[in-house]
């Protein structure tokens, strides 16, 4: 097997579906020869041409529409939000109409799309284009949420995404892009809901998403070397989610730290935290769920503030640590 | 040039006299189909809220009237004589508002998202201007797939100062989509009157901006509205890209069941309700010597008559279990 | 108003209880604290204390019957108060999750009076449970392990009770522990259970045991003060110290001793040891030929059999012989039943039944009970002669020391003889120092010829 990037796993899911799907087409700002603002699409309007790989204007809303329609009426569209901020300008099309269509209209019609969009901090880029708004569209109903965080998983989860018959919001991650790992060559499918266990321990459970599982499994072997035994999950979706491996986990480890790059407050973190209290997990808790969030604040410009916004690996060791009373 | 019924064959090929003569019936039906829900809603008899349509008859049964089964529309939350107009059967719309399973939605949508996708009828859409960028994907379908349909998106005078309208009017012209955007201009956005809201004197110039025809419409007068969408069907058909029509008219109603209608004057209610549009489409019938006072009076009551089977209809048919709350979330 | 007297819950598992005996009769008053009745569960043995004073007006549980958990038994009040003849229904006063009972492994009281006021301490337990601050990880390992929450000290934040200091409390002195940890810590002396383990689930690691040598030697350097282990006096050591105490209260003890010579018994073991071995699977001990002797010897002195019991001396029909058995938190003296009826086989199977039963806290109740004199062995130790103390309400105990050769002078000559000292303790309320004396002589010489008890 080859090495290839995060970012031309993406590319390559995409191209595959598209050589072999001709309802299956791109539309969004800039990904024609400019190859997406970070060039994910890059050689695609060369291979599938102006009509397949549509470049838009900038113009989100009526984009996210077009794109809902034409899944309505029988495309596959993939939709490339630029920056998963810019959703914020594109959700009455994927709140209102998306998520809603085949249930308002009593199971009858189906809106086969993807929106696929970069997420998260870190490249300096500031309050308005480095946001993690994943639990947003966590909370509706009807969309399907993923966020990958290898190069491996993007490609498969992206397969099953554009096989899947809803709108599915695909975050990935800016600083995963340069990122590599194995990745076959062919076509395969990750089962969307399935999370991943990226890690194996037993003392302390992390479910980490997105490029907090890298810092997940740095942590996790800076504690080896302590004698902490970290598991690492990986939910992978979070709509749908798979509660039965973290509970699993959880009653195994008896502690557990959620941590995502979003917002802590209102974050999807809380989720799976009250998910696993409900749960049989709960008699096996020992020790409160801990939360890593991103702060309370709009992501700053400045490299260490920045920094500062987002859980680091420290945090998340300390983070374990505490679980295990151990600070 | 304009078409005048009078005039021998002048009137759009396609549409035969007894479909013209069909057509009054069907302006009938979404008449009292409102009627009996405004009734409804009155009585208590239904919940939720609507929106209706009394008095727009002409637009919504003139433009669907061109359309093929293949082709497509958008609605609005002012939806129901679209709906009627684009086939849809009023057992079922009315079943969907008293939420039975027999409902097009079975029960799940309401009078604000009836759909039909198998007739065409892409939805209603509870949200201004919601329908707009949908009809422009639906059209991107049809020129991407090489399928002759085309795709109307009704819609009203507010929603043409929504983001949306401009973003998806300017992308049907960029990519020439086979799409008529059709704003039925009912005076008022809820409360709020064109005069208030709008700058210029037709939303029609607006089209301008984008690059493609703007036509201004009496939205009362069905034959006028015939012509206009005939001019802007073969448009689209012929890969020109897209339409904006303007077709003028008044809602009787409120803007939904708690309206006291301070926003506007009984004069002028008296002034739109003279440009009844069904009246003034049986004089034109009758001029024509297509049917008789006595037909129309039994085509009137056999509309009234098919309300009343949809209302039996509807109140015979079986409620939905709270088993189906979570079905159909996903395909 | 009359005051019910319930059935206790005692353990999460327990839904009935069987009256063992009753304390107290119809009328008798009672103190608040004063044993009531003794019941046994699916897993103990107790005896359930008064929480009311007044007088017994109503027993509706004869001995042997089971009453559900919760059930009134019975009923306290002032004389002359009238009750129903027949109980009044269960009420649902279902325990709550964590109303248990400590049943660690040592609570075993037959023979003591170490019994629990039931229901108060378990009301108290449930009320203090619920504030406990413990997981739910916690929380469910002590449910499991009918642990009372309260009872564990928690090693987390504001002393939130962990999975791990229940697992601790439970495993009384399991100690997770490396091998290499555990070694320093003998090289050093150190007492694991004071040691704080980092490693995972707390286990003990080697830096853990010297940082801990350090700091004690940081600290005596510096602090003067005893630091020394506490255990708290609870469970069986509870009951021992409670019963030892009450025993050299009340009892003026008075203890001979007196030089044995073991040839012949030893000639006998030597002799008997593969035949019982064969018939049995078990093998002689001296403490069988002992308790033979003694056995056989006590049916001549009713008084050293005896009982005090009140102001009353009970001579008792039985022998019944209670052995003292070193188990890991105590000691508990199991009864081998009319020992005196009993050969040497029987006798060896039967000690060492009990002797196995007792350390594995798995004695009945009736086991434990009913002995009428008590040996105390402590031959497989340096020990020659001790004093030991009366088990009440015996009047008399017989401590044996080991076998070794000594000097003797026989015959007018010195000759070299295996000998064993035996120490008489009695009650000298029921026994004065003649008879005890005449006892303790009769013993020696039948020990000393032992070929007598088969005559």
């Amino acid at each position: 097997m080859r090495e290839i990037t995060y970012l031309e796993a993406v590319r390559e899911a995409m191209s595959l579906e598209m050589r072999k799907n001709k309802d299956v087409f791109i539309l969004g700002e800039d990904i024609g020869v400019y190859g997406g603002a970070f060039g994910v699409t890059r050689g695609m309007i060369e291979e599938f041409g102006p009509e397949r790989v549509r470049n838009t204007p900038i113009s989100e809303a009526g984009i996210a529409g077009a794109a809902v329609g034409s899944a309505l009426t029988g495309m596959r569209p993939i939709l490339e939000l630029q920056f998963s901020d810019f959703i914020t300008i594109a959700l009455d099309q994927i709140v209102n109409q998306a998520a809603k269509i085949r249930y308002m209209y009593g199971g009858k019609g189906k809106v086969p799309m993807v929106v696929r969009t970069p997420s998260g901090s870190g490249t300096g880029a500031a309050a308005q284009h480095s946001q993690s708004l994943e639990a947003w569209v966590t909370h509706i109903p009807g969309l399907k949420v993923v966020q990958p965080s290898t190069a491996y998983d993007a490609k498969g989860l992206l397969k099953a995404a554009m096989d899947d018959d809803n709108p599915v919001i695909f975050y990935e991650h800016k600083l995963l892009y340069k990122t590599s790992s194995d990745v076959p060559e062919e076509a395969y499918s990750l089962p969307l809901g399935k999370a991943d266990v990226k890690r194996e321990g037993s003392d302390v459970t992390i479910v980490a998403t997105a490029i907090m599982v890298h810092r997940a499994l740095e942590a996790a072997a800076e504690l080896e070397k302590e004698g902490i035994s970290i598991e690492v999950i990986d939910p992978c979706t979070l709509v749908p989610l798979d509660e039965e491996t973290i509970i699993k986990s959880v009653v195994k480890t008896g502690r557990v730290v959620v941590v995502h790059e979003a917002v802590k407050r209102g974050g999807y973190g809380g989720e799976i935290a009250s998910m696993i209290a409900e749960s049989e997990a709960f008699d096996y808790l020992d020790a409160p769920i801990k939360r890593l969030g991103g702060a309370p604040s709009p992501v700053p410009y400045h490299p260490d503030l920045e920094k500062a916004h987002a859980p680091q690996v420290s945090n998340i060791i300390q983070a374990a640590k505490e679980t295990l009373n151990k600070v | 040039m304009k078409l005048k019924l009078t005039e021998e064959k002048l009137l759009a090929p396609k549409i035969s006299n007894e479909k013209l003569v069909g057509l009054y019936k069907q302006m009938w039906l979404i008449r009292y189909f409102d009627e009996k829900v405004d009734e409804f809603f009155a009585k208590g008899m239904i919940h939720g809220t609507t929106h209706l349509a009394v008095g727009q008859e002409a637009s919504a049964s003139g433009v669907c009237a061109l359309l093929d089964i293949d082709d497509k529309i958008t609605s609005t939350h002012r939806g129901h004589g679209h709906c009627i107009a684009k086939g849809a059967t009023a057992d079922k719309m009315m079943a969907e508002l008293f939420g039975r399973t027999t409902g097009y939605c079975k029960g799940k949508g309401g009078s604000m998202h009836i759909a039909d996708v198998d007739m065409g009828n892409l939805g209603a859409n509870g949200i201004v201007a919601g329908g707009i960028p949908l009809a422009v994907g639906s059209a991107l379908t049809a020129k991407m797939k090489n399928l002759n349909y085309v795709t109307v998106c009704f819609f009203g005078d507010g929603a043409t100062n929504e983001g949306s309208f401009h973003e998806a009017v300017n992308l049907a012209s960029i990519w020439d989509l086979p799409v008529i955007f059709v704003c039925e201009n009912n005076q008022y956005g809820m409360s709020g009157s064109v005069k208030e809201m709008i700058n210029v004197d037709d939303i029609a110039t607006r089209a301008k901006a984008y690059g493609i025809p703007g036509v201004v419409a009496d939205g009362n007068d069905i034959i006028e509205i015939m012509n206009v969408t005939d001019d802007a069907i073969k448009r689209a058909r012929r890969g020109d890209g897209p339409t904006l029509i303007e077709a003028k008219t008044y809602r009787w109603k409120g803007h939904s069941k708690s309206d006291a209608k301070k926003y506007r004057t009984r004069e002028e209610e008296k002034e739109w309700r003279a440009k009844d549009p069904i009246k003034r489409y049986k004089q034109v019938l009758i001029d024509a010597g297509l049917f008789t006072e006595e037909t129309a009076e039994e085509l009137r009551l056999a509309a009234k008559k098919e309300i009343e089977d949809a209302v039996k209809f509807s109140e015979e048919s079986p409620m939905p279990t709270l088993d189906d709350l979570l079905t159909d979330v996903y395909a | 108003m009359a005051k019910e007297v319930f059935m206790p819950k005692l353990s999460s598992t327990m839904a009935v209880g069987t009256v063992l005996q009753w304390f107290k009769e119809e009328g008798d008053s009672v103190e608040v604290g004063e044993p009531l009745f003794e019941i046994m569960t699916d897993k103990i043995n107790i005896e359930v204390e008064s929480y009311e004073e007044g007088i017994l007006l109503k027993r509706y549980y004869d001995v042997d019957d089971e009453a559900p958990v919760n059930a009134v038994v019975g009923y306290i009040g002032e004389a002359g108060e009238e009750v129903s003849d027949t109980p009044p229904e269960v009420v649902g006063r279902e325990s709550g999750e964590d109303e248990t009972m400590d049943s660690s492994p040592t609570r075993n009281d037959a023979d003591s009076n170490s019994g629990v006021t039931a229901k108060e301490e378990i009301e108290e337990v449930v009320d203090n449970d619920r504030r406990v601050r413990a997981t739910p990880a916690a929380r469910r390992i002590a449910h499991e392990n009918n642990v009372v929450l309260s009872m564990v000290s928690g090693s987390g934040p504001k002393g939130r009770v962990h999975e791990l200091d229940v697992m601790t409390y439970v495993n009384g002195n399991k100690i997770f522990v490396t091998p290499l940890a555990e070694k320093i810590a003998k090289g050093n002396g150190v007492n694991l259970r004071q040691v704080t383990g980092t490693g995972p689930r707390g286990k003990i690691e080697k830096a853990d045991v010297l940082a801990f040598v350090e700091s004690q030697e940081a600290r005596s350097s510096s602090n003067t003060h005893a630091t020394g282990e506490r255990v708290k006096l609870k469970g069986l050591r509870k009951a021992v110290a409670d019963k030892m105490m009450d025993s050299v209260r009340t009892i003026p003890h008075v203890t001979l001793t007196s030089d044995v010579d073991m040839t012949k018994a030893m000639e006998l073991r030597k002799a008997l040891l593969p035949i019982i071995e064969r018939q049995t699977g078990y093998r002689l001990s001296y403490t069988e030929i002992i308790m033979k002797t003694v056995a056989y010897v006590l049916e001549n002195h009713p008084k050293v059999n005896a009982s005090v019991v009140g102001d009353e001396i009970v001579m008792n029909n039985e022998v019944n012989i209670g052995l003292a058995v070193a188990v890991k938190n105590g000691l508990i003296v199991p009864s081998v039943k009319q020992a005196n009826q009993k050969g040497l086989a029987e006798l060896t199977e039967t000690s060492k039944t009990l002797g196995a039963k007792a350390r594995d806290n798995r004695l009945t109740p009736d086991e434990m009970r009913g002995s009428t004199f008590t040996i105390s062995n402590l031959g497989m130790y340096a020990v020659d002669g001790f004093t030991p103390i009366i088990n009440p309400p015996e009047t008399a105990i017989l401590g044996v020391g080991r076998i070794v050769e000594k000097p003797v002078v026989a015959n007018g000559s010195v000759v070299i003889l295996p000998m064993m000292v035996l120490s008489l303790s009695f009650d000298h309320r029921a026994i004065d120092g003649a008879p005890a004396a005449a006892f303790l002589t009769e013993l020696k010489e039948s020990l000393e010829d032992p070929y007598s008890l088969l005559v």
